[in-house]
């Protein structure tokens, strides 16, 4: 499912401006659409998460740019993790 | 029955809202799923503390707690999803970040050998996001364009520049990537727009930047001049007794701003001498007293 910039005001309860400085840190990249910004279901579980951060643990903003930067990092290794569990089953399958 | 919230944080019940804002804090830095991607149970350790920090962190809800009014139960939170089940669903996206271990993969060896073997042995994976970049000229920055890239296979790719976009902006066409395999689909262009510098205009956050020459005669006399905006020329008066250095706003002539309004462009005057002296202009100055009473560097030599 997908948002439009106002569903995801919406939605996710942010100022405007909030948004907008999100989305110029790129801490947010939707999808760019002839119709405008789209907010795919990860960007929105990821806009909750900069909001956890913020509001929750009390990161400051340039927390926040680090701790993006290393989760994204973190899931790029556990799938190529996952990129090699599935050559091992492959191979273990063609023994 | 749900646990005692204060057990939940390990706080006693005289705890003041700054203690109990503490602990929560501490809990939920060790505790979030998201900080947490491959620890399962961490998911309903968060829920409780968070839950019962809804509870305590708000002064009116602890006092009905703490008054018997409510229970513990029912502070949960509502459905609260959680980055990690989407960045980890196994669809590559926007985010993933290959640079936590690009040297392996670059490598020689079973370890690299592994990992591209086991990309492609995943069914139904979703194709590779391509990356591109894009000069565009300022003034294409400022009122948006739609440019083409040429792709490595000969194809091309129409990309809609939205207007105010800054330098380093990137954009995100979907499906625009490589192709999937299986059920997988295409992945996405990430398209990083470089905007290229422009002789006269700068950009200082929404608003645009320029040095504009005037004569002598305009900054003494004042008069109207046209002063070119990335949206084309527009007529402007210049007051009378302009100065060097003096700035004037043109209101809404600067970057486009989400949302509707803009900025503005500010125009720095500088005053140009003729290239050759006139001899007129020569006689005049040689006779002007008060000019020469008149010392521009009072106060900095």
């Amino acid at each position: 499912m997908t948002l439009n910039k106002q569903e995801f005001l919406i939605s996710s309860g942010q100022r405007v401006q909030t948004l907008e400085f999100w989305l110029e840190q790129r801490w947010l990249i939707p999808t760019e659409a002839a119709s405008g910004a789209q907010f795919s279901d990860v960007d929105v579980a990821r806009a909750q998460l900069i909001r956890d951060l913020k509001s929750d643990l009390g990161v400051n903003d340039e927390g926040i740019d680090v701790i993006l930067h290393l989760i994204d990092q973190l899931h790029g290794v556990r799938q190529a993790f996952a990129s090699m569990r599935a050559a091992l089953d492959d191979d273990s399958r063609n023994v | 029955m749900a646990k005692n919230p204060y057990d939940v944080l390990g706080v006693s019940s005289s705890a003041s809202a700054a203690e109990i804002q503490k602990a929560y804090r501490k809990l939920a830095k060790k505790l979030h799923p998201d900080l947490n991607p491959g620890d399962k149970a961490a998911e309903e350790k968060f829920k409780e503390a968070a839950g019962a920090y809804d509870l305590l962190g708000d002064a009116d809800k602890r006092k009905r707690f703490d008054n018997g009014e409510i229970d513990a139960t029912g502070a949960e939170r509502p459905q609260h999803h959680f980055y990690r089940d989407y960045a980890d669903a196994g669809d590559p996206h926007a985010y993933t970040s290959g640079a936590g271990f690009a040297d392996f993969m670059d490598s020689e060896g079973a370890f690299a050998d592994l990992l591209r073997r086991g990309q492609r042995a995943r069914a139904n994976r979703r194709g590779e996001d391509l990356h591109y970049r894009l000069p565009i000229e300022f003034v294409e920055s400022i009122s948006g364009a739609t440019k083409r890239i040429t792709l490595p296979d000969g194809g091309t790719l129409e990309v809609k520049i939205p207007p105010g976009l800054v330098d380093g902006q990137v954009l995100r066409l979907k499906g625009k990537g490589a192709p999937g395999a299986g059920k997988g689909g295409p992945g996405d262009a990430l398209i990083e727009v470089e905007v290229m510098p422009d002789r006269r205009f700068t950009r200082d956050g929404d608003n645009i930047l320029l040095e504009l020459p005037i004569s002598l005669t305009e900054a003494v006399l004042g008069g109207q001049i046209r002063v070119p905006t990335p949206t084309g020329d527009v007529t402007m008066a210049v007051p009378k007794g302009s100065n060097t250095g003096t700035t004037l706003r043109l209101r809404g002539k600067g970057a486009p701003r989400r949302g509707g309004s803009a900025g503005d462009e500010l125009v720095k005057l500088m005053i140009v001498l003729p290239k050759s002296t006139d001899p007129e202009l020569e006689a005049f100055v040689e006779n002007w007293a008060k000019g020469k009473e008149f010392d521009p560097r009072e106060g900095t030599l």
